[in-house]
């Protein structure tokens, strides 16, 4: 699309506009803080309808009623803020963490990789035919997120920073390849999503309950004190501000609490 | 080459004793090296006498000419004509007061209130380190003070504040950071806990969030986000 017929379209000239005056980047903040909103409410959703699993037949009841309400690409649309989050948060990370200043050359692999990703997973919802073996994958993905992880800790280590906000990036190190990798894995093949059977199987595992709890409590933690810190860049007053991380820190574990009897139980 | 333009300044203004906020706008003829507080003056002295503007220097260097043109902030001191022209490909301007601060009339705002976040900081060495021989002037070596010299350039024009993503109720705003930042770097201040607990406070460097937009307006071209990562990095103190 070049930038003339971009701009017909009011709200892509209003980014046009903001990117002139203000850099892409900050273009980009603003996307993040979106995405990561629409994220964190789809989380609580995902964790309400996984929490009716103890009851297969309404799981998949509640399955069938999604699948007819929303066309496949419909979940295919809800990777385009995962996967951009994701890989955005891992260019910030880059940015203030690792001390990476190269930080518009970031931005373009963010664009290209996000678009790579969002055809591959494209081709395999079509598909629908991918065999993997579970805990394979996982291992695979939880020692790659293991070590940058680690290496997030160890160059936090000099910070200064609060534990909270160092919590919120160790759990992005995590969430980097965990989040998308779990997006990729629910497509390989339908019923890896949504025959219930076939989810209590996999789950009848340790290790792959193991995964799920990490990726559960970084996911919580992350979600809570990002949508913490959208409303802290807000509200000035001390009790509001209280009352709000209160609020959130209630709202988040009930639904981990949720997800951990979930997944402990099955 | 074209050397005039004519203009059409759509301006905010504001009086504070009618407490009324209006947009007036202005047709000009302008020269193409003309600034746009000349532009200002013009209209004082053609059009309207009313109309408010701040300015002191009138050279880049005391940051009291900052206004929002098209929604960026700029000095209204340095920005030409012609440049304007081709930044925005228009020859039609909506300025505006930066919104750090209250407005005391028409684009000149409340310059205490504004500086009050800075005055916060301490923008000053609150404890200085005694020279390594007595009577010897503090050096510095050049390693050190390239890290942060850029910093030092800030004239706190508000034009990072005014560009945050951060709201300024909350923030203590880009350049009161690099102000506490700075001074953390600087060898020759011995107090850096007391500056290290406003960096690290709820109202400090938390409130960003890398959008880079400081860097994006700085009039002096300081990489002010780059500052603001060095201290969530903790590579402020290992000096
Ligand atoms: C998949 C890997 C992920 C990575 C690498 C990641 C990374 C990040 C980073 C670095 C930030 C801090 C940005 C800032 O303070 O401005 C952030 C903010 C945030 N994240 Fe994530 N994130 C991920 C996944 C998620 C998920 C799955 C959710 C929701 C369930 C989420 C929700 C949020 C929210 C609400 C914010 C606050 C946004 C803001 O302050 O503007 N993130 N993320
Ligand atoms: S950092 Fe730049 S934009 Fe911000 S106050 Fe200083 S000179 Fe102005
Ligand atoms: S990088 Fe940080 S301080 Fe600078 S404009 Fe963005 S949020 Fe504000
Ligand atoms: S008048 Fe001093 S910076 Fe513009």
């Amino acid at each position: 699309m070049t930038s003339s017929t971009a701009e017909r379209y009011p709200l892509v000239r209003y980014f046009f506009h903001l990117h002139r005056i203000k850099g892409w980047p900050y273009v980009v903040s603003w996307a993040h803080r979106i995405s990561g909103v629409l994220l964190a409410g789809y989380l609580l959703f995902h964790v309400t309808t996984l929490a009716s699993l103890r009851n297969p037949a309404a799981f998949e009841n509640k399955m069938q009623t999604f699948a007819a309400l929303f066309p496949i690409y419909v979940e295919w649309l809800l990777a385009v803020p995962v996967i951009f989050h994701a890989l955005n948060g891992g260019r910030l990370l880059l940015y203030e963490v690792f001390g990476n200043r190269r930080d518009r050359l970031v931005l373009n692999w963010v664009m290209v990789l996000s678009g790579c990703y969002l055809l591959l997973l494209g081709i395999f919802m079509a598909l629908g035919n991918q065999q993997v073996s579970p805990v394979f994958f996982w291992s695979y993905l939880a020692l790659s997120s293991v070590l940058f992880t680690y290496m997030t800790i160890t160059r936090l280590r000099i910070s200064g920073a609060s534990k909270g906000w160092k919590l919120q990036r160790i759990s992005a190190a995590f969430l980097l390849l965990m989040i998308p990798a779990h997006m990729l894995f629910m497509h390989l093949d339908p019923a890896l999503g949504r025959d219930a059977q076939v989810i209590i199987a996999r789950m009848n595992n340790g290790f792959i309950k193991l995964v799920d709890l990490l990726l559960l409590i970084g996911v919580m933690f992350h979600a809570a004190y990002g949508v913490r810190g959208i409303f802290l860049d807000y509200l000035a007053s001390p009790r509001a501000r209280t009352v709000c991380t209160g609020v959130i820190v209630l709202v988040s574990l009930y639904f981990t609490w949720q997800g951990v009897q979930m997944i402990v139980s099955i | 080459m074209k050397t005039s333009y004519d203009l059409t300044l759509n301006i905010r203004r504001y009086d504070p004793y009618q407490n009324r906020t209006w947009v007036q706008t202005y047709q000009l003829e302008a020269g193409r090296i003309m600034r746009f507080v000349d532009l200002f003056r013009k209209i004082n002295d053609e059009q309207d006498a009313t109309l408010a503007w701040g300015s002191s220097c009138e050279h880049g260097q005391c940051g009291s000419c900052s206004v929002r043109i098209n929604g960026k902030p700029m000095l209204a001191c340095e920005l030409l004509v012609e440049n304007a022209v081709n930044e925005f490909g228009s020859t039609t301007f909506f300025i505006e007061p930066l919104p750090v601060a209250s407005v005391v009339r028409d684009l000149v705002i409340d310059t205490d209130q504004a500086y009050a976040r800075i005055d916060q900081v301490k923008p000053y060495i609150i404890s200085p380190r005694q020279p390594a021989a007595d009577g010897e002037a503090h050096q510095i070596s050049p390693e050190e003070l390239d890290r942060y010299v850029d910093a030092t350039r800030c004239i706190n024009c508000f034009c990072c504040s005014a560009a945050c993503i951060a709201s300024h109720d909350t923030f203590l705003g880009p350049n009161a950071m690099l102000a506490a930042i700075v001074r953390v770097m600087d060898p020759r201040e011995d107090e850096k806990q007391q500056r290290l607990e406003t960096i690290y406070s709820e109202n400090g460097v938390y409130r960003c969030h890398s959008s880079q937009a400081c860097s994006f307006v700085c009039p002096k071209e300081i990489d002010v986000a780059h500052f603001m990562a060095l201290a969530k990095q903790g590579a402020i103190t290992s000096s």
